[in-house]
């Protein structure tokens, strides 16, 4: 595939980000916004460098950057040539997950709205390997690639109060492990008993980006 | 440095009282938040005020309720929401150096205006770090006092020695918190998505912050904000001062604590240099944007860094 060119927008006033037009996942998009985020961090000027699966946002201290300033920088490093490969040599992770009931308050109404019965649901979602295309929203939020087309479901309009630890949830195309306790918004099928961060830890994280995932259904 | 004892004991934790300093920056990509203190300028008020850097660690006590003990002299300073603060039932004003004596207790009731007071003391508290920074993040238990809330009984103690000479701010420099907010905000990326009518009401209505307000966000309750057609957003990055408009229309801010990232439509961005104010939303408190251009954001930054980074030493927005 080709590269897409992205666009480039004002987020406030100390804050750019870079957004590719692509409809759904996009594994070659992914590749972008990781290889912009390298090419970003070399110059330690950003207070922060955020990919995300098809967008970046990069911020920055308003008294020493301008946003023109920063959309240029942004321009220099997607015309920089590199390569990074992130998904040639990555870790495979296994997560074993309780899909349903109380652990997947979600699974039976999205099944009904799908018209498929919960066991096709969890079939359909541990079938295949993600690749963790970002990390975020709080910590150890693992965002994975796209789910089955049969599987798209919508954000619940209303975002639930918190969503407990470990809980795997589908938005739109895109599927999720919550790595605490939260708010969120997403449709809820399962939880696993993992922690997918732990600051006690010598290795905080359990995933990071770039590492390949299989739901294991308990 | 040895100690015998701690130098404070907490009595009562209050509604919500953290240990925070200028928190942990360039760890949005790992879904860490910035956290630290929610009203920057308060929190490097009351330190310059006992002569301590700016950003040592200091607390910050939500709407009110602490009661500390004292177990050794030392020199506080209060800054931030209104609120009455006492010594030994004796009132204190706020924004002064305040010298203390050991088995002194002080006692703060709740916020007037504002909603978050800044307690430094000299020498700075001392509490556990994570990616270089003591501050508290609630939701995964990092920094401060074992990653919480003081409780009654915690004990604290000081991260140093007493530096520098105690400050004062001259006399009309002090920030005045109302029960009204304005903060002046740029145009977020979803900020074209928005309805006709929600670009108009963001910048011509009031809103009142809910209950539902604390370090992460506060949920705005006023006239519907929604997107001019329904869209699916991809989960992407997200930064404190955002306004995001969920498709239920009332539109929630992103404070320090914020997630870092989120699939709603960013219509606001708040200008980094009022962004300390986020820190003083109180529950009922309104909340209005005024529109602030691109071209208009880095002149009033560097006028206000300018003035405040002349009274405390490397301080900036």
């Amino acid at each position: 595939m080709t590269a897409i060119t992205p666009l480039i927008r004002h987020y406030g006033d100390n804050a750019v980000l870079v957004e590719w037009d692509t409809a759904g996942f996009n594994a070659t998009v992914s590749d972008q916004v990781h290889a912009l985020a390298a090419q970003l961090r070399k110059t330690p000027i950003f207070t922060e460098v955020m990919p995300g699966y098809d967008s970046l946002v990069v911020s920055f201290d308003a008294e020493d950057l301008t946003l023109d300033e920063v959309t240029q920088q942004v321009k220099t490093a997607l015309q920089a040539d590199s390569d990074i490969c992130v998904a040639s040599e990555s870790r495979l992770v296994e997560i074993p997950v309780s899909y349903g009931g109380a652990a997947g308050p979600d699974l039976a109404a999205l099944a009904e709205r799908i018209g498929k019965t919960p066991q096709e649901v969890i079939a359909l979602h541990s079938d295949r390997e993600y690749r963790v295309c970002m990390m975020g929203f709080i910590p150890g939020f693992a965002f994975l690639s796209e789910v089955d087309p049969v599987l798209q479901h919508p954000r619940h309009a209303t975002p639930r109060a918190v969503v407990p630890a470990g809980s795997v949830g589908i938005a739109n195309w895109q599927t999720g492990i919550y790595g605490l306790d939260s708010p969120g918004g997403w449709q809820i099928i399962g939880r696993t008993d993992l922690d997918m961060f732990d600051a006690k830890r010598d290795a905080p994280f359990l995933v990071e980006a770039g590492d390949r995932i299989r739901f294991v259904p308990q | 440095m040895t100690h015998n004892m701690s130098v404070i004991t907490v009595l009562n934790g209050g509604t919500q009282t953290t240990v925070q300093d200028a928190g942990r920056p360039g760890h949005r990509h790992l879904g860490i938040p910035r956290s630290g203190a929610a009203d920057r300028l308060s929190f490097a008020i009351a330190n310059h005020l006992v002569g301590n850097v700016w950003d040592a660690p200091a607390l910050e006590c939500a709407l009110g309720g602490l009661h500390l003990r004292f177990e050794k002299d030392t020199t506080i300073a209060l800054s931030g929401a209104q609120m009455w603060a006492q010594i030994n039932g004796m009132n204190i004003d706020l924004n002064r150096a305040v010298g203390v004596e050991a088995g002194d207790i002080l006692t703060l009731s709740y916020a007037r205006a504002g909603c978050r007071s800044y307690i430094a003391v000299a020498g700075g508290i001392a509490a556990t770090e994570f990616l270089g920074s003591v501050s508290t993040y609630l939701p995964a238990a990092l920094g401060g006092i074992e990653g919480r809330a003081l409780k009654a009984g915690d004990e604290l103690d000081l991260a140093g020695d007493p530096s520098g000479p105690i400050n004062a701010i001259p006399k009309g420099y002090i920030p005045f918190l109302s029960g009204h907010a304005v903060l002046r905000a740029g145009a977020g990326p979803e900020f074209d998505l928005l309805s006709a009518c929600s670009r108009r009401y963001l910048f011509t209505t009031p809103f009142i912050a809910t209950s539902a307000t604390d370090r992460m966000g506060s949920r705005l309750r006023g006239d519907r904000i929604v997107t001019e057609a329904d869209f699916a957003m991809t989960s992407s990055p997200l930064l404190p001062g955002t306004l995001q408009c969920p498709p239920d229309g009332q539109p929630i801010l992103a404070l320090a604590d914020a997630h870092c990232t989120g699939g709603y439509a960013r219509g606001l961005h708040v200008i980094q240099a009022d962004q300390w104010l986020l820190g003083q939303i109180a529950p009922g408190m309104q909340i209005s944007f005024r529109r602030c251009f691109a071209a208009e954001a880095p002149d009033i930054l560097r006028t206000r860094n300018a003035m405040w980074g002349a009274l405390i030493p490397d301080f900036s927005f």
